[in-house]
């Protein structure tokens, strides 16, 4: 018999991620896509990716577990967990040690806290806002004429950043370009906005506690603006995974392969 | 919905007392003079006086329910009041404004308006406006806020003020005060707020008996009719049904898995399907904060002096170490393991502090508390699928923390999940 597959699906706001386990936890195949419109076609477009890249058969698909935005409405998943639980597995299991997760995805950003054995026993949520989550750096990095990635590398060059009260990102965006016209340097104005991003971070963070190791998970932890001026911030270090996006696909892959076990 | 929510035999019985009491208002009076009252103002005195009252208040939760209040708020921003503003004081206002697009054609005008600001201190203002609008004479009654205890300089400072309102309504409509009619209404609202008290603690059984819609629909007799015999009927049979209930081991929900506590108004508008996401789990919200408000019985002796403490010390006058307490008690007492917040958009007084209390409460019994935004009138500020995530990883945390041994909803192809 062929060996057995698990899947973790994490239907995003932004992208969709994918993450395939053998059943000794082993990734066997991972992929990320732009979740276009719903999301739904474009998961069930990559989970074939991935199992073909994989050479895993459709058939071998032991169970398959769905998290993120578009969970609810993707039917080929033999259950659904939410992102909070999917994040704080794939954390953990790539870091024993890990005690706090903070996710800065495309649409929300979360605070979860873990105790020694990885259960959740907090969490905090931002509230329909998008301040300090990737679409706040999508407008930003619209404002100042760079991609989001020259944004963190950017910001990392700035010694005398601007200051950016707002937080919304509405009002954040126009005070960027109010700066900008009065002379501000795109590189103190990109450190302005990450700042200000990670104070509100930093604040839902607070409200479950912050406790070492920090674990950032989510695309945004691809800035290295970010990650630094969370660090600085906190005065805690601040460790991103190899793959930060697919931490809560992986996370959705061991509940699949837990479930799997015990069907 | 059916299948999830166990309508209540007396349910048609408590519609026919609500529709009652709203017809009533408009009914010929017979001279009677009718008050707009705030839900935390002491209406067994304007009762005692032969003053019919209304509740803005309830309205607005009645407007909320029926998916009317939103366009009532709209109403009263067009008018330049923020939309920052509690919701119940848009609606009402609203209504003021265009009767003609409200339920019920609105409230019937009120003679005289009483503001008491135990509640909060938007009422204040909201009810300056309304007697601006209205041309009625307004009192407003000051209740100082309680940091640690009632002195006796503030129930003293209350009970004075509780005498000038006796002076506003004789003035102001010619009614007389009777003591022997006082002592009838004190005691019915005491025979009320005793059969709601014990109503709400056979919520310990197991399974409870009753969910948060159940107590939040049951809540309105105690308070727009406390201290009348029609209440004190009404929860008489609620009461026995209850009780029927709990003898049988009929629970609220199917199969209660997590008893939870709920903190804050209802989300009005939602009112069946929010809580419906919390039955999919199994879980009920077997104690709450809001509906136990009005469980203050007037002590015996001098009538308004009772009035006097009773009214100064409400739930939202209290510091916030006296409503955790409160959530700590009866975590305790109906065996919860696990308590939702309502951060209300309207309503300050109950909001702010939440994440303080929420601390306490889960340093104190080590139980995971759920902050959920929204708003209890308007719509606008209820974000589905952001609460939809947080329930279920709520109680995904419930299940980690040694609850039960699924997560996955027990009613399944519902359509709403």
């Amino acid at each position: 018999m062929a060996a057995q597959a698990y899947l973790g699906i994490d239907i995003g706001s932004l992208t969709v991620k994918v993450v395939a386990l053998d059943e000794q936890a082993h990734i066997l195949g991972r992929g990320l896509a732009e979740a276009g419109y719903g999301g739904q076609e474009a998961a069930e477009f990559l989970v074939n990716k991935v199992l073909q890249e994989s050479s895993v058969l459709p058939g071998a698909v032991a169970c398959t577990v769905v998290t993120g935005y578009g969970r609810v409405r993707f039917a080929a998943a033999d259950r659904e967990v939410s992102e909070i639980s999917c994040h704080a597995r794939g954390a953990m299991h790539l870091n024993q040690a890990t005690r706090t997760v903070i996710d800065i995805g495309g649409q929300d950003s979360k605070a979860i806290r873990l105790d020694e054995s990885g259960r959740v026993v907090d969490f905090a949520m931002n509230d329909k806002c998008a301040a300090g989550t990737g679409r706040f750096l999508e407008v930003m990095a619209g404002a100042l004429g760079v991609s989001v990635g020259q944004l963190g590398a950017l910001a990392l060059t700035s010694s005398t950043p601007v200051t950016i009260s707002s937080t919304c990102t509405v009002f954040a965006e126009s005070e960027a370009v109010s700066h900008i016209s009065r002379g501000a340097t795109r590189q103190d104005v990109a450190r302005g906005l990450l700042q200000a991003i990670c104070s509100r971070v930093l604040g839902l963070t607070a409200r479950v506690g912050m406790l070492p190791a920090v674990v950032l998970t989510g695309g945004v932890a691809l800035n290295e603006g970010i990650v630094a001026e969370l660090s600085r911030q906190s005065a805690t270090v601040v460790w991103v995974p190899p793959d930060p996006q697919t931490v809560g696909a992986l996370g959705a892959a061991l509940y699949a392969l837990q479930y799997g076990k015990t069907k | 919905m059916g299948r999830r929510h166990k309508r209540l035999k007396t349910a048609s019985e408590l519609q026919r007392l609500m529709q009652w009491h709203y017809a009533s208002l408009r009914l010929p009076r017979l001279g009677r003079p009718l008050a707009w009252v705030t839900s935390g103002a002491p209406v067994e005195i304007l009762r005692a006086m032969g003053v019919a009252v209304a509740y803005p208040e309830n309205y607005g939760a009645i407007c909320g329910a029926q998916h009317q209040a939103t366009a009532l708020c709209q109403q009263a921003e067009a008018e330049g009041y923020s939309p920052d503003l509690c919701s119940y004081a848009r609606t009402s206002l609203g209504a003021i404004f265009q009767p003609h697009a409200a339920p019920m054609g609105g409230l019937p005008k009120p003679d005289l308006l009483l503001a008491c600001n135990n509640i909060c201190s938007t009422v204040v203002k909201w009810y300056e406006a309304a007697a601006d609008s209205l041309h009625v004479p307004l009192f407003v009654l000051d209740t100082p806020f309680i940091h640690r205890e009632l002195t006796p300089q503030m129930s003293a400072y209350v009970l004075t003020q509780l005498d000038e309102l006796v002076e506003f309504v004789e003035r102001s409509c010619g009614r007389r005060l009777s003591a022997e009619r006082l002592r009838r209404v004190a005691r019915q609202a005491n025979e009320t707020v005793r059969l709601w008290g014990e109503i709400r603690a056979m919520c310990r059984a197991r399974p409870s008996p009753l969910n948060a819609p159940d107590l939040f629909v049951n809540m309105a007799p105690i308070v727009v009719l406390r201290g009348t015999g029609g209440a004190v009927r009404f929860y008489r049979h609620l009461h026995s049904e209850v009780a029927e209930r709990v003898r049988d081991g009929v629970g609220a929900v199917s199969e209660e898995k997590y008893r939870l506590l709920w903190d804050n108004i209802a989300i009005w508008p939602q009112l069946y399907r929010f809580y419906n996401y919390f039955v999919n789990y199994g879980a009920c919200f077997v104690a709450d904060t809001y509906t136990g408000a009005w469980s203050m019985e007037i002590p015996q002796g001098d009538i308004m002096k009772g009035l006097a403490e009773t009214y100064a010390s409400v739930y939202l006058n209290q510091s916030l170490e006296y409503r955790a307490r409160r959530m700590i008690d009866l975590i305790k007492e109906y065996d919860v393991q696990g308590f939702v917040m309502h951060s209300n958009r309207s309503c300050k007084p109950y909001s702010l502090g939440q994440y303080a209390i929420r601390r306490m409460v889960t340093q104190e019994t080590g139980i995971p508390g759920l902050v959920v935004e929204s708003d209890m009138c308007d719509e606008r500020a209820f974000a589905l699928e952001p609460i939809r995530t947080r329930i279920q990883a709520f109680v995904e945390t419930l299940e980690s923390m040694g609850g039960s041994h699924t997560t996955q909803p027990v009613v399944e192809g519902t359509g709403v999940r």
